[in-house]
């Protein structure tokens, strides 16, 4: 059984202004396999980001369905843990205190949750910071803890928004490459969604290329390069192809963009 | 012994006069004595009428004076007295209230334009209808303390709540969290800070209050002595009030101050460590 399905899936939002509803994603279909790494790519507005927070619960799907293991999401479980973009970090809490907060939610009885933050800590690198408030980190510092925290409550299936999307170009390839070290260890399902063409193929074993207006999956596209992958890899004739494949897809995306800015003046 | 700091403008004597001079304790003890002197020699020079202006070596001496035979400790105990339960009750009840306010919008519509009208309305123009309906008590200062701190709490408590990161409660949403998790993890300990500042904003508006009630109506308290004393021209015991309320408000500020850095110190002092 593929560990998610999703089944014609529409999202849609109540417009601001009140005037009816805002259609997010329209149609989507995937199946993903018990421990994948799919990176979900495209631009501002395609929905990639409703998809994954309605494959998390957070958001309802208008018509259609999302299972995880054979069964209907319809909120957020224990079984998914998400990352965000903003890193979401209690500011008034430690390092230690904020890993530990998922815990605390999920009533954690396994071990001694203190313990196992701890651990977590270091397994992201910040042994040492533990006692840090959240202001007295860098960024990617901050994701660190946030990747620390949905590890830590053990899920099956590991969730990220654009998390190093508010990073700057050097720290997101040592997180990237971080990321796939710790991934590498127990290698669970997890879902990537990035604008960044390079980081959806770095990454992935498949990249779903979404497009928009409305926002809809184009194309699943299987990355073949073997594991573990280092930064060298971004340059070998394979991965440029996929870069080739995937920007062609998204170009016509761009010349959308212009059609409709033209067409609103 | 030895000297651990680095010296810098140290002067032939060999004492670092010039940074002395910089430190805050120093300036600004410097600027109270400076305003001493100048209260007590002006009166000397002719400068300002002694009977308006009086000194503080007058000042002193009304003060020894004051708390030897003017009954100053009952005066003490009614205002005090007056304020405290008034601050109590508003935070009491504010706090809350706030809350409730802050999580629900349709409360927050309902209320909010009584509470507005309230909130512009200056407190003394009710102080009459108020001594109508309770007398001139201890009664009708405590509401008017209550009402001077009841409206900051309430205010800072809504925008506490309201300001708490929304990308809070939505990561707490996404670990399963109830109810009293996203209130006692995330809106609580998130509104905090605007809640003392509250605290602080109504601790001088019901100071404030205390005192100009008293002033109008009442027959014992700190305002009334100072009212007592303003009629019959003598400036010298009615500064000893007025310096015993700035006193006690000044500390007051400065205790609630305290907590707040000590509960905000996660937002106020910043420093980058380093490191990706």
């Amino acid at each position: 059984m593929s560990h998610i399905v999703i089944d014609q899936v529409n999202i849609a939002y109540d417009k601001p202004d009140g005037g009816g509803q805002f259609v997010a994603v329209d149609g989507a279909e995937l199946t993903v396999e018990q421990g994948t790494f799919v990176t979900i790519v495209g631009p501002s507005g395609c929905g990639k980001s409703s998809l994954l927070m309605a494959i998390d619960g957070l958001v309802p799907v208008a018509s259609g369905n999302i299972s995880v293991n054979g069964t209907k999401v319809s909120g957020p479980g224990h079984d998914r843990a998400m990352v965000f973009q903003e890193f979401s970090l209690l500011p008034w809490r430690t390092v230690v205190d904020n890993v530990r907060f998922g815990l605390e939610l999920h009533r954690w009885t396994k071990d001694d949750p203190d313990e196992r933050s701890r651990r977590f800590i270091r397994l992201v690198g910040l042994g040492g910071f533990e006692d840090y408030h959240p202001h007295q980190l860098s960024g990617g510092m901050r994701q660190r803890v946030g990747i620390a925290r949905a590890l830590a409550v053990e899920p099956e299936i590991l969730l990220m928004d654009e998390p190093f999307g508010a990073l700057d170009a050097q720290t997101r390839e040592v997180m990237g490459n971080e990321l796939l070290r710790i991934w590498e260890q127990d290698k669970k399902t997890a879902l990537f969604v990035t604008h960044s063409i390079d980081e959806a193929i770095f990454l992935g074993d498949v990249v779903v290329v979404m497009g928009k207006n409305p926002g809809h999956i184009k194309e699943v596209i299987q990355v073949d390069i073997s594991r573990p992958r280092n930064t060298e890899v971004t340059d070998a004739p394979e991965f440029t192809g996929y870069r080739r494949q995937i920007r062609d897809l998204l170009s016509d995306e761009i010349d959308d963009i212009r059609l409709v800015e033209g067409a609103d003046d | 012994m030895t000297d651990t700091a680095i010296p810098q403008s140290r002067t032939a004597s060999g004492f670092p006069f010039r940074e002395w001079l910089g430190r805050r304790k120093v300036v600004s003890t410097i600027s109270v004595l400076v305003f001493f002197v100048i209260w007590e020699v002006a009166p000397w020079i002719g400068l300002v009428d002694p009977a308006l202006t009086s000194r503080p070596s007058l000042v002193y001496v009304a003060a020894v004076d004051v708390v030897a035979n003017d009954n100053l400790g009952r005066h003490i105990y009614v205002s005090l007295l007056e304020f405290s339960w008034g601050f109590f009750l508003a935070v009491l009840t504010g706090v809350p209230f706030g809350f409730l306010l802050g999580v629900s919008r349709r409360v927050r519509y309902f209320i909010d334009p009584p509470l507005m009208a309230l909130y512009a309305t200056p407190r003394l123009t009710l102080l009459p209808i108020i001594t109508l309906w309770l007398g001139i008590g201890m009664e009708s200062k405590v509401v008017v303390v209550y009402i001077g701190t009841f409206i900051p709490v309430v205010i800072n408590s809504v925008a506490g709540i309201r300001g708490v990161d929304k990308s809070l409660t939505r990561l707490a949403h996404s670990f399963c969290a109830t109810r009293n998790d996203i209130f006692f993890k995330i809106l609580l300990p998130g509104s905090l800070p605007a809640v003392m500042l509250g605290l602080r904003l109504g601790l001088g508006r019901g100071l404030l209050g205390v005192i100009v009630a008293e002033m109008f109506v009442a027959q014992e308290g700190i305002g009334y002595q100072i009212v007592a004393y303003g009629s019959s021209f003598r400036v010298d015991y009615l500064l000893v009030y007025t310096l015993l309320v700035s006193f006690f408000g000044y500390a007051c500020t400065i205790l609630i101050r305290r907590i707040e850095e000590r509960l905000d110190s996660w937002r106020t002092s910043s420093q980058w460590t380093g490191g990706v």
